[in-house]
């Protein structure tokens, strides 16, 4: 399920089923010419992962909309998280995972109230290329065993 | 020079008139007719075969076969990528069913449950389709899987749309 109409309307009378929420986690820093590229790539990447999972999973994972932050700013953005996922587990959504590139939440992990899924990702690359296609494949059905292990 | 064969002012603004009502009236019409008759012209989207497999790889046991459709919607042109479980059945005959779990749209996987090896299964909330598609009673779907339209040319099995089986176990 998606932040779509179409989604949401099919989400609400089947509440019960769909208990999983991926919340795609995603810096970026516009005023930095070089890590400009690479926050692009990664976002790309992220939003074929996530999307990858979602089609795979639609009738028991919600794909919330993306969270973006500013680079390095992890410190402040834990508070601001915790109350995106309160929102969700008022639904009742019980499984809550933060979906991110990012290596540094992995410090934050314990103040974060649902479970970070860092994945190394790819520092460059061409998203159309079949090199990328597979290892997405190939990642995105590891990602999925692991929350699979958790329902 | 008669003056009969002169175009009077009369004559000239008539004329001048009719034609410039004419092209009015025509301007006005055309797109009606246009409407009226356009579920005719209309081309149909989506409707193409994709040759998706040679026959001699189908096997008794169902295979997931992948391609990607352009598929346009109002706002996006996209690559769609669609997949189908083929294989073929006890009487030699094909069937190509869709793996989307008629539940709520995960995708389906044969034999992945060890419990049920001949059944396909539904990771999200353990959904089960006999091989040919049935829905098994007592778990989350209520209608069958849907197959594929299909086509054998030259060797290679073409796939179109889905058609609902109907019914339900």
């Amino acid at each position: 399920m998606r932040w779509t109409k179409a989604d949401t309307t099919q989400y609400i009378p089947e509440k019960q089923y769909i208990d999983t929420v991926i919340i795609p986690l995603i810096p970026f820093d516009p005023g930095n010419d070089q890590q400009m590229v690479k926050q692009a790539f990664q976002r790309e990447l992220n939003q074929v992962f996530t999307n990858l999972i979602e089609k795979e999973y639609k009738g028991r994972i919600f794909l919330a909309p993306d969270y973006h932050y500013l680079e390095g700013s992890q410190a402040n953005e834990t508070e601001r998280i915790n109350r995106w996922i309160h929102k969700f587990k008022e639904q009742p959504f019980h499984h809550i995972f933060l979906f991110t590139f990012d290596s540094k939440w992995k410090k934050y992990e314990a103040e974060l109230e649902g479970h970070v899924l860092w994945v190394p990702g790819m520092g460059s690359g061409d998203i159309q290329s079949t090199e990328t296609q597979s290892f997405v494949k190939e990642q995105a059905h590891q990602i999925s065993e692991l929350i699979q292990a958790y329902w | 020079m008669s003056d009969k064969k002169r175009v009077s002012r009369r004559q000239f603004l008539n004329y001048t008139l009719t034609g410039v009502g004419g092209f009015m009236a025509a301007g006005m019409l055309a797109p009606m007719v246009r409407f009226a008759i356009d579920p005719v012209l209309k081309t149909k989207e989506g409707g193409d075969f994709v040759s998706v497999a040679s026959v001699d790889e189908l096997t008794n046991e169902p295979q997931r076969f992948e391609w990607t459709i352009d598929q346009v919607d109002a706002w996006y042109e996209s690559e769609v990528q669609k997949t189908a479980w083929v294989y073929r059945n006890e009487n030699d005959e094909i069937v190509a069913l869709s793996p989307i779990c008629t539940h709520l749209g995960c995708t389906v996987d044969w034999a992945s449950n060890e419990e049920y090896p001949n059944q396909f299964f539904c990771p999200c909330h353990a959904g089960r389709y006999t091989k040919d598609g049935t829905n098994v009673p007592g778990t989350p779907p209520t209608a069958p899987l849907p197959r594929f339209e299909f086509k054998v040319e030259e060797g290679m099995l073409y796939l179109g749309e889905t058609k609902d089986s109907g019914g339900g176990a």
